[in-house]
């Protein structure tokens, strides 16, 4: 099973994921269109800022066990195991936020859905992108991406590509592989432009 | 396999920690026999949404958190309608009704009930304690002819009576005894924020009183205050707080303290005999001594747990931590582990207020170690501060980076 897989030594924080992801669950998945429905349709990636304005996108881990499973009131949250997918279902949700209580990541929010009941405030976060999975097509913030920060693919390939990385890194007569040379020296330029402001 | 004898289960209480351990208990072993002992007959449900039954906002029907079949298809015996009477440490048997059930594992899961008051005339009808699906049925019976309402207590239960009965359109009054409201879950400053919002929509809250008698033909029609004045009422609803139900423990061979004390595999000093939920008391990771944390994630926590080791895996349980969300009309407030610590005992607090958007952020610091905080609005991060009191884990970042509005987990990851 493919999954998104975050790398975020490549993020550069530009947050096209959020605009696709607030697309792709909207009512008419169109980003334009999009904007313009009520009630506004909102992303579940969230990119954060690190230390050096680097940027890092936040997404829900579908953890198991699952903390915000545990911690829901009414038995809104379950799990496919298919899909290896944490659900909120809009219709049994309280908003009470007990998950935002449990959320080691901070990555549910609470507003209006079109999912849900009109004029109803719940919990939402990261379905993976089921539905459009469902479609055939990649989840949507993966598909934007254009720094190579999200991938989808099976995790084992993911742990694999990265266990040889690291053992190459450690290669005799290799002083450092650098991973990602481009997002690197980008970095280490916004660094210094930060740690000089200070 | 199956030359092994049949171990035989006995869960007291079918709240959210025995049902939990009972599914982790058949997750671990197919065959057991495994027994649910409780005096509610209705299907396990969330507790924590009974006053939303009572509000109108949520139908009866929506309370079960497991279906109707949850007792077949787990393969559970249910002994619903009474309590157990009798724990047999020694003979392993439990007693209910007359008669004996014997136990190789016995969880005891047992919860807590509402903390009674000292007051004359509770015999009178309309006064209610709200803490099972019964006690909110019996409230809504009598809803129709009540105007005036009294709710003793300004914690959690008593928030959200009031609130429900204000929204079925009943007036009503508030006394806490204390110096402001939910003093158990926040500190004074965000007790004071929570108070001007109630006030703010139109919910007559008194500080620093209690009602010390009631009065009345049959049902009660008025309450003496502890201050010599009187009110008129046809309802009082009573939220003092619980108390673990533990009075059927022999405690000579059981270890009880405020609850029954249990160890990191949620055992009991009784081989065999194990606690979980709104009746154990477990250490408490912020506070560092034991303590009973009566919380849902708690006892869903504690269950799982207790099921495991009950089940034959050895797993520990680090620890409990109190913590609660609250909703309060639009105001949203988050608490978590030790938020008033004990003056000059090394604490450090770190405290911003912004009035302008309402908001107020406390942090409790042990060395460099989080160990409380408070939030009013803005919650979305709790979570993860949350995390960092449960795993200890030292703070390298500058202390005030966790305030300010930017942060996230990332900033986590560099420390």
């Amino acid at each position: 099973m493919k999954e998104v897989v975050v790398h975020p030594e490549r993020c550069v924080g530009c947050m096209q994921c959020m605009a696709a992801c607030a697309a792709a669950h909207s009512r008419s998945k169109n980003l334009f269109l999009a904007s313009l429905e009520t009630p506004r349709p909102r992303a579940r990636v969230h990119v954060g800022v690190g230390l050096y304005n680097e940027g890092f996108p936040n997404r829900c881990r579908h953890c198991d066990p699952t903390p915000c499973l545990l911690a829901c009131l009414p038995g809104a949250i379950s799990r496919n195991a298919e899909k290896n997918t944490v659900f909120i279902d809009p219709n049994r949700c309280i908003n009470c936020a007990s998950c935002a209580m449990a959320c080691p990541f901070g990555v549910i929010r609470y507003h209006e859905d079109f999912m849900a009941p009109p004029g109803k405030t719940v919990a939402v976060k990261c379905d993976n992108c089921y539905e459009r999975q469902l479609a055939g097509l990649i989840p949507a913030c993966v598909e934007v991406c254009k720094s190579g920060a999200l991938s989808f693919e099976e995790k084992a390939d993911a742990m694999k590509r990265k266990t040889d990385e690291v053992a190459r890194s450690v290669s005799a007569g290799v002083a450092q592989v650098d991973l990602a040379p481009g997002f690197t020296l980008l970095n280490a330029i916004k660094r210094q432009q930060i740690e000089l402001a200070r | 396999m199956g030359r092994e004898a049949t171990m035989s289960y006995v869960i007291l209480g079918n709240g959210v920690a025995g049902v939990h351990a009972a599914e982790t208990i058949r997750q671990l072993d197919p065959n057991g026999k495994i027994t649910m002992i409780s005096d509610e007959v209705f299907p396990p449900y969330c507790r924590p949404m009974i006053s939303m039954v009572l509000e109108g906002s949520v139908p009866p029907e929506k309370l079960p958190i497991r279906p109707s079949s949850f007792y077949e298809e787990f393969k559970i015996e249910p002994v619903l309608g009474n309590r157990v009477s009798a724990v047999d440490v020694d003979h392993r048997a439990v007693s209910v009704n007359g008669k004996g059930y014997p136990y190789d594992k016995l969880l005891i899961a047992t919860g807590a009930d509402p903390r009674r008051i000292k007051a004359d005339g509770l015999e009178l009808k309309n006064i209610f304690f709200m803490r099972t699906e019964t006690h909110v049925r019996q409230m809504l019976s009598t809803l129709p002819t009540i105007r005036k309402a009294l709710v003793l207590g300004g914690g959690l239960v008593g928030f959200k009576a009031s609130y429900g009965l204000l929204r079925r359109g009943i007036q009503v009054i508030m006394l806490i005894r204390s110096g402001y409201p939910l003093s158990m879950q926040v500190d004074s400053e965000a007790g004071r924020m929570i108070w001007d919002e109630l006030k703010a929509h139109g919910l007559d809250v008194r500080l620093g009183v209690e009602a010390t008698a009631f009065e009345g033909k049959d049902t009660v029609s008025r309450a003496h205050l502890s201050d010599g004045s009187f009110l008129p009422c046809d309802m009082v609803v009573i939220g003092k707080g619980v108390f673990p139900a533990r009075g059927f423990i022999p405690k000579e061979k059981i270890k009880v303290d405020a609850g029954i004390v249990v160890d990191e595999h949620m055992e009991t000093s009784a081989p065999g005999v194990f606690a979980a939920g709104d009746v154990a008391e477990c250490i408490d990771i912020a506070r560092k001594t034991p303590w009973v944390n009566a919380i849902w994630p708690e006892a869903v926590a504690q269950g799982r747990i207790a099921g495991m080791n009950m089940a034959g895996r050895r797993t520990a349980y680090k620890g409990s931590l109190s913590r609660n969300v609250i909703r309060i009309f639009g105001m949203d407030v988050m608490t978590a582990g030790l938020i008033t610590p004990p003056e000059a005992e090394g604490f450090d607090i770190l405290k911003v207020t912004d009035s302008r958007a309402k908001t107020y952020r406390k942090l409790v610091f042990r060395g460099d170690r989080l160990v409380g905080i408070v939030m009013v609005n803005a919650i979305e991060q709790g979570g993860v501060l949350m995390a960092l009191i449960q795993s200890e884990t030292p703070i390298k970042l500058p202390r005030e980076a966790l305030l300010k509005p930017s942060f996230n987990f990332k900033q986590l990851m560099q420390m």
